[in-house]
């Protein structure tokens, strides 16, 4: 936790060199006059977008050059990866105070019910074993939300203690966040939970935890430093709340997620989505997420542009239908439509299953 | 779509693939023996070589969906089987009589679960699944209607469907607690609410006429008097 707090005041003033690094130079003097013009930082203009090429310091992979959205400017992959980083780091130890803020501490009914209907941990009484071992993997978990959930709803709820839960997210400042806070857990439940550092984008190369011990270490996880991977047909449970929107490349995490799971392995996404079905909600939905959210981020935590960044991200999420088609797209068995509004769909459920064969 | 085509396909109903094959091996072997509960969907799951954690992806609400699955089966696949079996038996026989016949025929889908039963109504009025419950209720009443080659297109459509929603949950509450030999007091009860029913339908008509007479024979006799009406 200390290491977190410490090293936050160094990311935030390294904030401003790490965007110049990323965008072309001439949107720089943007940063200095934003008290006077409110603008959206990270902005690119379509003339810089051969500039960005060859300015980004990414790895040699051909898909990092690949463009995506980044709220609402286009980058590339890598380029986005980057930036995600240092969005999450920055708010990594405010993260849960945030969360309360902006949704008047719904996301935590939100949460609850989303753990409870997938019901970890639950085995038939009158099958041979009663209380069979699962496998959960908890992805983009890094503050530990869903998987403290999930262990207490296996151990306490089902009274299951064979189900062990994996944390694992890119960004190494989250983690340890999610680690401090599982020290209060009973030792039966720590024993139960690891952390892991991985790309959900490409699950066989992580690595576990390593505390972050200075201030000029890299927070999100580097592929050349993999240890381990995560092995094909190993998980029973595949969870992800309200982490893929911010994945570069959306199809290639299902993907990742079909190779991991068992067959009848399920895969469940808590993820902000469109409420647009109540036009009236929606609009003072819309109000409140544009205005207030990034204004409450400059008041609380003194960081427009991140909360900017997650409003932005949540309107480029695709749609309830769509995210669905894209999930079966990746192999996954849906039932009904698919998903579950939440909340008149400013927050959804997604779910699929593998299929056996 | 929203309208019925006998030569179309119909659409696809609510119900995937993926979830069909689960939530009929739960209802035809598991749910006989523990009733509509996570038991039943879990020793599914296992039998058809899936995981524990598979009847997640059912939903949130995995009773309310493998109930209302039973009333869809049983309304959309059995019922229309049923009907063709019976056709010989149906085709000398008044439309009421084919109504009686043919919700008796669908009373007797629910005798394998039927001491589970009330459970399950238990579930489905919840508020959440009432809806639910109430429209498949409709689409019996429309589906026996149909089968039994009703083709009015009067406002009695409305009350003939009306009356056999009602009559068919009645009926269905008496027989989980019926304990007679092929539930035949179900069908003597189903029965005498049938007759009740076009009793009161004709008593209805009649007393309606009464009124329509005496109302304008009443209005006649004022302007016989005088007044201006």
């Amino acid at each position: 936790m200390a290491s977190a707090v410490a090293a936050r005041p160094a990311l935030k003033r390294a904030l401003p060199s790490l965007r110049s690094t990323f965008l072309p130079q001439q949107q720089q003097p943007q940063c200095h006059h934003r008290h006077v013009i409110p603008r959206r930082s990270f902005a690119t203009s379509p003339s810089s977008r051969n500039d960005t090429q060859t300015s980004s310091t990414t790895s040699s992979s051909s898909t990092a050059d690949r463009e995506t959205h980044f709220g609402f400017s286009t980058v590339t992959e890598s380029q986005k990866r980057a930036m995600v980083a240092s969005v999450f780091t920055s708010v990594a130890d405010s993260y849960d105070k945030m969360n309360d803020l902006m949704s008047f501490g719904w996301h935590r009914v939100w949460k609850d019910h989303f753990v409870s209907t997938l019901n970890p941990g639950f085995s038939p009484l009158s099958s041979s074993d009663p209380s069979a071992p699962q496998h959960i993997l908890d992805i983009a978990g890094g503050t530990g939300d869903i998987a403290f959930r999930m262990l207490h709803h296996a151990h306490n709820v089902n009274s299951n203690p064979n189900v062990r839960v994996t944390i694992s997210d890119i960004n190494r400042a989250m983690l340890s966040v999610g680690k401090s806070r599982s020290a209060d857990l009973p030792a039966s439940q720590q024993a139960a939970l690891s952390f892991v550092e991985a790309n959900a984008e490409d699950l066989s190369l992580t690595r576990p935890l390593q505390p972050i011990l200075s201030q000029q270490e890299q927070t999100f996880f580097d592929p050349a430093t993999a240890t381990s991977s995560i092995p094909d047909n190993s998980v029973d449970l595949y969870t992800v709340a309200f982490g893929i929107r911010n994945f570069s490349n959306i199809p290639q995490a299902l993907r990742e997620a079909y190779r991991v799971l068992k067959p009848g392995g399920v895969f469940a996404c808590l993820e902000f989505s469109k409420a647009d079905r109540h036009p009236l909600f929606n609009s003072v939905y819309k109000e409140w997420s544009f205005r207030a959210i990034p204004l409450i981020g400059q008041l609380v935590a003194g960081d427009r542009d991140s909360y900017q960044y997650l409003v932005e991200s949540i309107e480029r999420f695709p749609r309830q239908e769509e995210f669905r088609d894209m999930i079966v797209d990746a192999g996954f068995r849906v039932a009904g439509q698919g998903w579950e509004d939440l909340t008149g769909g400013v927050a959804a459920v997604h779910r699929g299953m593998k299929p056996r064969v | 779509r929203t309208y019925h085509s006998t030569t179309h396909p119909p659409p696809p109903g609510p119900f995937t693939q993926a979830e069909t094959t689960l939530l009929t091996t739960a209802l035809t072997t598991h749910v006989p023996n523990h009733g509509f509960t996570l038991e039943s969907l879990h020793l599914a799951a296992r039998s058809l070589s899936l995981l524990d954690i598979s009847p997640s992806f059912l939903g949130p609400a995995p009773l309310a969906r493998l109930i209302h699955f039973h009333l869809y089966t049983a309304r959309t696949s059995s019922l229309p089987s049923l009907a063709s079996q019976h056709a010989d038996l149906l085709q000398g026989l008044p439309i009421p009589e084919k109504v009686e016949l043919l919700t008796w025929l669908r009373l007797k889908q629910n005798e394998p679960i039927i001491q589970h039963w009330q459970q399950a109504l238990a579930v489905m009025a919840q508020p959440s699944h009432v809806p639910t419950a109430v429209k498949e209720l409709a689409m019996l009443a429309d589906e026996v209607y149909y089968l039994a080659g009703d083709k009015s297109v009067d406002p009695s459509w409305y009350t003939k469907r009306g009356a056999l929603s009602g009559i068919y949950v009645a009926a269905e509450l008496f027989m989980t607690t019926d304990k007679s030999e092929g539930f035949q007091e179900t069908r003597r009860f189903l029965r005498r609410r049938l007759q009740e029913a076009e009793e009161v339908g004709g008593v209805v008509k009649s007393v309606g006429e009464w009124v329509g007479f005496t109302a304008s024979a009443g209005v006649n006799v004022l302007r016989s008097k005088g007044v201006r009406i």
